[in-house]
């Protein structure tokens, strides 16, 4: 187990450097740069150039590329283009405000659909199956961006109950309260395709496992129904729910990035589309750095999670 | 069915819980919300590049000479008064006395000498601490700057430059506090020292800027305690914001909630023209636009009554030319080119393409001062079609566009400029004189006239106003004779705000003057 660990743990360093090169690569070979972007139509040649050479972007691209690594080994994401802070504090800084929208979202759609799919496997074809499954196909369907709007007009404009945007009150806000009315919105519109995908998942798995000889013996010694449900049936349906809820959580850390938009979230999405706009490459290389980071961590976790849910799962 | 129930129960109470959390949080008496398009990325005036850090900053620094409320026009700022030799070369300003930065040092020659140099000048101790873009763009052209005495700063120019204190009023021309740059390093860019009506106060990144009022501005009391910034990209989000009173002031109120504003009982809409155009470039040196009569019959052939109406919803002001009209410089006889495709027609059959031909039109999603760049080349690309003219819309990203720009393989091209002041030498001579053909500068339409060359130089020599005017309004003609791009239109800026917000105006330049506000 701890070999195992270990491994997987040292695999991290070839996934990132992949990662580094393939998004490294995107962003040099995109069409403009920072110094295009920063000078605008205004810009003139004799400009431009002073200020790609200024920027050190004159190099080559494998130059640039191993000095920005040297730094990164050091522990140093070097400094953004366009806020000329360091890049490691500014991204850690807002990974926070992303952390507590991507886990707000991530236990709404686990709990949601969980709920939803349960209900749905112990009353299959039932009004409430039937309306799960319509609102699954429409959950599945909505962009989040059209959603999130939606919502907002509802909730903030019209009853005027929530928020619309940010993450605490502009003044005088701060407390958890205030942290959790601007959550709502954000956190509902992105959970709300993860809810419906989870909510089908374990509907299907729920049905096959309660179909199992072992339940219908349960069911004959006379356990309760609801421990016949969740002890009997819901731990053994859990392995590919869980599967499906790692995934999950890589795709609402991706997703974030358009619900941070809209609802203004001071996350790491709407600071790495400032920086993709901007071409501020050391700014996006961070912000990608540390999702996929984020990402390879919390396929492990679920790795791990296999053994505890079933004991005859061993790592070799 | 039990566990349906419970999370029911649970989304009920949870709202039911912070419903009145909500509507208790109203901000004090003396702050003032303002929401934002885009976060402010540096408040060092001479690193901005973009509107929005020019928005903020603008308030804590200022300039030597500026723009007075409503219009362009050049008035004292920091500097009282100031007069031009002779050959145009040297502009001695006679600054204000006992004004103080923020920090408590005072504002002196020295002050001007230091915000100006070290951008231009490679040798300068605090050259290397920051990029500075448009140094060269305004700089380029001063020799040195000279302390007279603690009062008295003369800027010595290279060749003679009419438009000098109109460059006088750009941000990178700000007097920004030699002692807090040489304390604060690089970090100035994050924490500004200047001498204006706010003073910085704090940052949190993603969330807010927050400035504070200066108690000693030397021009007014300021009636606002707190300036609070908020970026909110979306549209909607910023109107339901202000509608439900978490903000007092929003900026770019997008066209298509243009009306809902207005039909609001909580809200006041304000427009503004601004100095801006909005224009579809077009390759003067390309076949078959290198006959001017190709480029008037896409002029007559454009209905930009419907663009500004039915895309723009209002928000803009038809263009006849690159100078805003009702300024000093414009020639006020102009008429925009009528929508006429007859007169499209035939005038295509005399310039031997009868049956039309086929183009590119390139236009970018977005960028600044784009408007609303795609619905308005699509626009554009029927009216072109109705008189023959194949249209092919190819859509790109602002960054790869501008790069695009520079190959000199446009045809058709959708760009604006927002040169932020009124004069005419800051739009035309980087937009249309043969010099600045890209990319060495920013004339992107490969435009050359050799009269229009002439009478923008002899303009740039001239420092009288009276005689300027003249030569631009000439200059003008030309233009609608000899048509460079199809004239679309003039931003008219939108701004929405609470009714407690007093004493808020927009300002041509774009900038967001929040010091004349009072809070009701």
């Amino acid at each position: 187990m701890r070999r195992y660990v270990v491994r997987r743990l040292l695999l991290l360093v070839p996934v990132l450097l992949g990662v580094s090169v393939i998004i490294f690569m995107v962003l040099h070979l995109a069409p403009g740069d920072p110094a295009e972007i920063m000078l605008g139509s205004q810009a003139t040649q004799a400009d431009l150039e002073r200020l790609r050479a200024e920027l050190g972007l004159t190099e080559p691209l494998y130059v640039q590329y191993v000095h920005w690594l040297g730094l990164v080994a050091r522990g140093d994401l070097g400094r953004s283009i366009w806020m000329k802070r360091p890049v490691l504090a500014e991204v850690l800084g807002r990974f926070k405000a992303t952390l507590v929208l991507t886990g707000a979202a991530l236990v709404l759609s686990t709990v949601g659909g969980l709920a939803l799919g349960i209900v749905s496997a112990i009353r299959p074809n039932s009004p409430l199956d039937r309306l799960s499954a319509m609102a699954s196909l429409f959950g599945a369907s909505m962009p989040v961006f059209w959603l999130g709007i939606v919502l907002m007009v509802i909730f903030a404009l019209w009853l005027g109950w929530l928020p619309a945007s940010g993450m605490f009150a502009p003044y005088g806000g701060g407390t958890v309260m205030d942290l959790l009315a601007h959550l709502a919105l954000p956190a509902f519109t992105l959970a709300a395709a993860s809810i419906t995908i989870i909510a089908r998942l374990t509907r299907s798995t729920m049905l096959e496992t309660l179909g199992q000889d072992y339940i219908r013996t349960a069911r004959a010694k006379g356990v309760v129904e609801r421990a016949v449900v969740l002890r009997h049936g819901l731990k053994n349906a859990l392995i590919p729910i869980v599967t499906v809820v790692g995934v999950q959580a890589g795709y609402l850390l991706g997703g974030a990035v358009l619900t941070e938009t809209v609802f203004a979230w001071p996350g790491v999405g709407t600071l790495m589309v400032q920086g993709i706009l901007a071409r501020d490459f050391p700014l996006v290389q961070g912000c990608v750095l540390v999702v996929a980071l984020s990402f390879v961590v919390i396929n492990l976790i679920v790795d791990l999670l296999y053994a505890w849910l079933d004991p005859r799962i061993r790592y070799e | 069915m039990r566990a349906g129930a419970l999370v029911q129960a649970l989304v009920v109470a949870i709202i039911g819980l912070l419903g009145p959390a909500i509507s208790a949080s109203a901000q004090p008496a003396g702050t003032l919300v303002v929401g934002l398009v885009a976060e402010p990325v540096n408040l060092d005036p001479a690193q901005v590049t973009d509107l929005n850090s020019n928005r903020v900053g603008r308030r804590v620094v200022e300039t030597l000479v500026t723009f007075p409320e409503e219009s362009t026009q050049v008035v004292p700022g920091l500097a009282e008064s100031w007069t031009i030799s002779k050959d145009g070369l040297r502009y001695t300003f006679k600054l204000r006395r006992g004004i103080t930065f923020h920090d408590g040092t005072p504002f002196n020659a020295e002050a001007v000498k230091f915000s100006i140099e070290r951008q231009f000048d490679p040798e300068h101790p605090f050259n290397k601490l920051g990029k500075y873009p448009f140094a060269n763009y305004f700089f380029g052209n001063v020799k040195a700057v000279e302390v007279v005495d603690p009062s008295t700063v003369e800027f010595v120019l290279k060749e003679p430059r009419a438009s000098f204190l109109t460059i006088l009023t750009a941000a990178a021309a700000s007097i920004v506090s030699p002692a807090a740059v040489k304390k604060l390093g690089a970090d100035y860019a994050l924490q500004p020292v200047g001498t204006g009506p706010f003073r910085y106060a704090s940052w949190d990144r993603g969330q807010r800027v927050v400035l504070e009022k200066n108690p000693s501005y030397w021009r007014y009391p300021v009636k606002v305690d707190r300036v609070v910034y908020r970026p909110i990209v979306e549209g909607q989000a910023r109107l339901t914001e202000l509608l439900t009173g978490s903000l007092d002031l929003v900026v770019d109120v997008p066209p298509d909630f243009v009306a809902q504003v207005e039909q609001s009982p909580k809200a006041t809409l304000l427009k503004q023209v601004g100095a801006h155009v909005w224009y579809l470039g077009i390759n003067n040196q390309k076949k078959p636009f290198d006959d001017k009569r190709v480029r008037q019959a896409l002029n007559y052939a454009v209905n930009k009554e419907a663009i500004v109406r039915d895309v723009l919803k209002g928000t803009g002001s038809l263009s006849r030319g690159p100078v805003l009209p009702a300024t000093w410089g414009a020639d006020s006889g102009l008429k925009p080119y009528p929508y006429d495709p007859e007169r499209a027609r035939k005038l295509l059959a005399e310039a031997g393409y009868p049956s039309g031909f086929s183009t590119a039109l390139w236009v970018p999603e977005s960028g600044s001062g784009m408007q609303s760049p795609v619905p308005m080349s699509t626009v554009i690309q029927s009216n072109l079609k109705a008189v023959g003219i194949t249209v092919s819309l190819q859509t790109m990203e602002w960054g790869a566009y501008l790069a695009k720009l520079r190959t000199k393989e446009q045809e058709l091209f959708a760009l604006s400029w927002m040169a932020g002041n009124e004069d005419p030498d800051m739009v035309m001579y980087p937009l249309l004189h043969s010099s600045q053909w890209t990319p060495a500068g920013p004339n992107r339409a490969l435009y050359k006239n050799e009269r229009f060359d002439e009478l923008l130089h002899q303009a740039r020599l001239t420092t009288e106003q009276g005689k300027r005017a003249a030569l631009y309004r000439e200059a003008q003609r030309i233009l609608v004779d000899d048509p460079p791009w199809i004239f679309i239109d003039h931003e008219i800026q939108t701004a929405a705000h609470v009714k407690r917000v007093q004493g808020f105006k927009l300002h041509p330049s774009f900038d967001l003057r929040v010091e004349t506000i009072s809070l009701k």
